[in-house]
């Protein structure tokens, strides 16, 4: 039983992750690739890490693998959003020309 | 072989279409790739560990989703300001 939970939360999460990576590869502008970006840290992770929980409980192994995924999951939005700005501002003709070293 | 080493190698493949876009498409696209991939990459390591039994193996992935939010943000800093 335990082995079908596991082998279903993997295949969920798979499939999920490829989902996203299919969406942002098929989307035109970085904005709407930005939104798979997202979608792949929030969902599969979770399903990987249920699966990894219900293998081996709690070890000081999950307790990596729990700090892997909540570094995903709360630090990697802050990153699409920055990234969004920096697109923004690159359609926007906001960039400025980087400064020569030599001067 | 068991469940979270094929899922891993799975995962692997989904490199290819984002190295892709990130060769044809725009910078900022690329630097979007990018962080997929960092996001992938985690997923990836966290299934070898534990496919591989090594408890040494799961430091990896904590490091790479730091590294991956501080690479991307650099990356995001610079490309703002100057691209």
């Amino acid at each position: 039983m335990e082995n079908v939970v596991v082998d279903a939360l993997l295949g969920i999460a798979v499939a999920a992750e490829l989902v996203c990576v299919l969406g942002f590869v098929l989307m035109r502008t970085v904005y709407d690739r930005l939104h798979y970006v997202g979608a792949a840290t929030s969902v599969a992770p979770f399903l990987i890490l249920a699966a990894l929980i219900t293998r081996e409980g709690l070890t000081s192994e999950t307790a990596d693998a729990i700090a892997a995924v909540a570094l995903l999951f709360l630090v990697n939005p802050t990153l699409v959003h920055a990234t969004a700005r920096a697109a923004r501002r690159l359609d926007a003709g906001g960039a400025e020309t980087p400064p020569d070293p030599e001067e | 072989m068991n469940a979270f080493t094929i899922a891993g190698t799975i995962l692997l493949a989904g490199f290819l279409p984002l190295g892709a876009v990130a060769v044809f498409s725009r910078e900022i696209d690329g630097l979007a790739a990018l962080q997929l991939c960092g996001a992938l990459a985690t997923l990836v390591l966290l299934c070898l560990g534990e496919g591989f039994h090594r408890s040494a193996y799961f430091d990896v992935p904590v490091i790479t989703a730091a590294a991956t939010w501080i690479g991307g943000m650099i990356f995001v800093r610079f490309f703002g300001r100057y691209v």
